[in-house]
């Protein structure tokens, strides 16, 4: 009965090696570059029960989208193409442009120009008779 | 209108047409076009105020930033929730954006309805998919709790509006806002017409949430995924405040006397939810606090009815919107790494994600409504016509602001500073999606401080 365990003792160990998920050169790096394989910092984690595997070692270049790379990838291009480049930009010009409306702007402009001019001319800035006199017409105290 | 809503609605088919492969890639493209032709709506070239007319939709200055705003919140939410719902089957995914779709269609047509009757339907209708959302997607059990409490807190509120609404119809023959705004003010004085004005109030009051009737949110936001969260801060509290301001207009001569006792409750909450969120041990809890505390000042900015009034509430409206579902979006990050909504287990998070941290910043100063931004001028501006109401008013707003400012800086130092707890041992690094994410939230805030006569709603 030993025995016939015993012949297991040089398969087993070699049944229960698994192979690392990506097989990323890791030989040690020379002195000036130090830069660590994605898969030594997160390595794959095989029989926790809890799903925790990092994305980073299926795809090292993982940008929270898809566990797929090229539909991650393509998901990624698409998000912030239509999310900055169509519609803050193009939308941010579209309002910049908007028309003024209600002339409120130019009303703004208008007034700054008259004020520095009457300034320089040494006139009021507002008449006191904002209104030509002779155009209005009042009733009379009569009534009539 | 229907430019924007068709659009919306087949973006139905869409979802359960395409390859379960490109699913979150062609929605989110397809809402961010749909948002992008939505800023059309700020082109308004009519001097009545109302553009885009149609015989049951139109919108004016105070509808448009919210209808942006919610088209603008569909991408965000789809962005979001791309994480959390991928362990999920594809159909259900596949529900999951058709809900969030729901929502936005109801939405733009709650904001942009010209009959209060249907405004008030699609109002109600807002309820079913977030309820589904925040029963079905929630992450605990009491988010059935949460999810009685939502229901059952708006729907009491909600039911004496309809019984108005039945009343004013009654009593002036129509419900349209055209013709609403210019009939003569209603003679109102008996004990009745005071309870019907605040059945008309009641319901908005409750959705803002004013104090002593908010404890649905922090609730309903705990418990809720992130997108549900999301669109509650960001659009579904604003359509109180929206509702509110549309209501305001018919009730003028009684609330002079009788908005008294509700301005003091929306003050009184500003420093009370504050002071709650100065002890908080819950991120989401502490920003829905926050949210509560915001709004109050909105509902008083309302209340006081003063052009400078709305203007300030609209603005503060718009900026909270962005900014708290900034501040969602960043505690469901951490969330999804600690996998849990306590700050004090997840402390020092600086050392391991700093780009985080910056955007944690970013939107921290948003909170507390920092100058340059439209959350300072929205407050300034409820603040001063508060101020001018009444001077003591100045004693709770100040102490407000004081409050905000230290509660957001509570739960930046909480989160961000200090040393990086030991059980702490591995965290996934950032994605490009939630850079994307805040970056979406945060740019168009961050733009919106040169062009402010866009959220100024009447006034502009």
């Amino acid at each position: 009965m030993l025995t016939r365990i015993s012949r297991f003792g040089l398969t087993l160990p070699r049944l229960l090696y698994n192979p690392p998920a990506r097989f990323v050169s890791q030989s040690k790096a020379n002195s000036a570059t130090g830069s660590t394989a994605m898969t030594e910092l997160h390595p794959e984690v095989q029989h926790s029960g809890h799903g925790e595997v990092s994305p980073y070692v299926k795809n090292p270049d993982y940008h929270g989208f898809s566990s797929d790379p090229v539909e991650d990838e393509w998901n990624m291009k698409v998000g912030f193409f239509f999310g900055i480049s169509v519609a803050l930009v193009i939308g941010g010009t579209f309002i910049h442009y908007l028309p003024d409306h209600g002339m409120r702007q130019w009303a703004r402009r208008e007034a700054e120009r008259l004020i520095q001019q009457r300034e320089a001319d040494g006139v009021p800035l507002i008449e006191e008779n904002y209104y030509d006199t002779n155009k209005i017409i009042l009733p009379t105290a009569g009534g009539q | 209108m229907l430019k924007i809503l068709l659009p919306t609605i087949m973006l139905v088919p869409t979802i359960w047409i395409t390859p379960a492969k490109h699913l979150w890639s062609t929605t989110l493209s397809y809402s961010l076009i749909i948002s992008l032709i939505s800023l059309t709506w700020l082109k308004s070239s009519t001097e009545s105020g109302w553009s885009f007319l149609s015989p049951y939709m139109a919108t004016d200055p105070l509808s448009t930033p919210l209808l942006a705003l919610t088209c603008w919140l569909l991408p965000l939410m789809i962005l979001a929730s791309q994480n959390h719902t991928a362990s999920e089957p594809i159909s259900r995914q596949r529900t999951y954006i058709t809900l969030l779709t729901s929502l936005q269609i109801f939405l733009i047509m709650a904001f942009s309805a010209t009959e209060v009757i249907m405004f008030y339907i699609m109002f109600e209708a807002t309820l079913i998919p977030t309820l589904i959302i925040i029963t079905r997607w929630g992450n605990q059990t009491e988010r059935l709790n949460a999810g009685t409490y939502f229901l059952f807190y708006t729907l009491a509120g909600s039911l004496p509006l309809l019984v108005a609404l039945l009343l004013l119809q009654n009593s002036t023959g129509t419900l349209s806002l055209l013709t609403l705004q210019y009939t003569p003010s209603m003679q109102l004085s008996s004990f009745a017409d005071k309870l019907w004005w605040a059945g008309c109030l009641l319901a908005f009051l409750v959705k803002m949430p004013l104090y002593g009737a908010h404890l649905w949110l922090p609730k309903a936001h705990v418990e809720a995924p992130i997108a549900g969260s999301m669109v509650l801060a960001a659009v579904l509290l604003k359509l109180g405040g929206y509702g509110m301001m549309r209501m305001m207009i018919m009730l003028e001569p009684l609330t002079k006397e009788l908005s008294y006792p509700f301005i003091i409750f929306a003050l009184w909450g500003v420093i009370m939810t504050g002071s709650i969120c100065l002890r908080q041990t819950d991120l989401k809890s502490l920003i829905a606090y926050s949210s509560v505390s915001h709004m109050g000042l909105v509902a008083a900015g309302i209340l006081i009815q003063t052009p400078w009034g709305f203007t300030g509430a609209l603005i503060l409206m718009i900026a909270h919107g962005l900014t708290s579902s900034a501040l969602f979006c960043l505690a469901n990050t951490n969330y999804e790494r600690t996998h849990s909504r306590t700050m004090i287990l997840a402390r020092g998070l600086q050392m391991v994600l700093p780009l985080m941290t910056a955007w944690w910043f970013i939107a921290s100063l948003a909170n507390l409504a920092l100058p340059p931004l439209p959350n300072l001028m929205g407050e300034l501006m409820i603040i001063t016509s508060l101020f001018h109401w009444s001077w003591w008013t100045i004693a709770l707003t100040g102490a407000g602001t004081l409050i905000t400012a230290g509660y957001s800086l509570y739960m930046f130092l909480m989160t961000q500073r200090g040393p990086l707890p030991t059980h702490i041992i591995s965290l996934d690094p950032t994605h490009s999606r939630e850079h994307l994410l805040m970056a979406l939230h945060l740019l168009p805030l961050i733009l919106l401080i040169p062009k402010p006569e866009l959220i100024w709603g009447w006034t502009a």
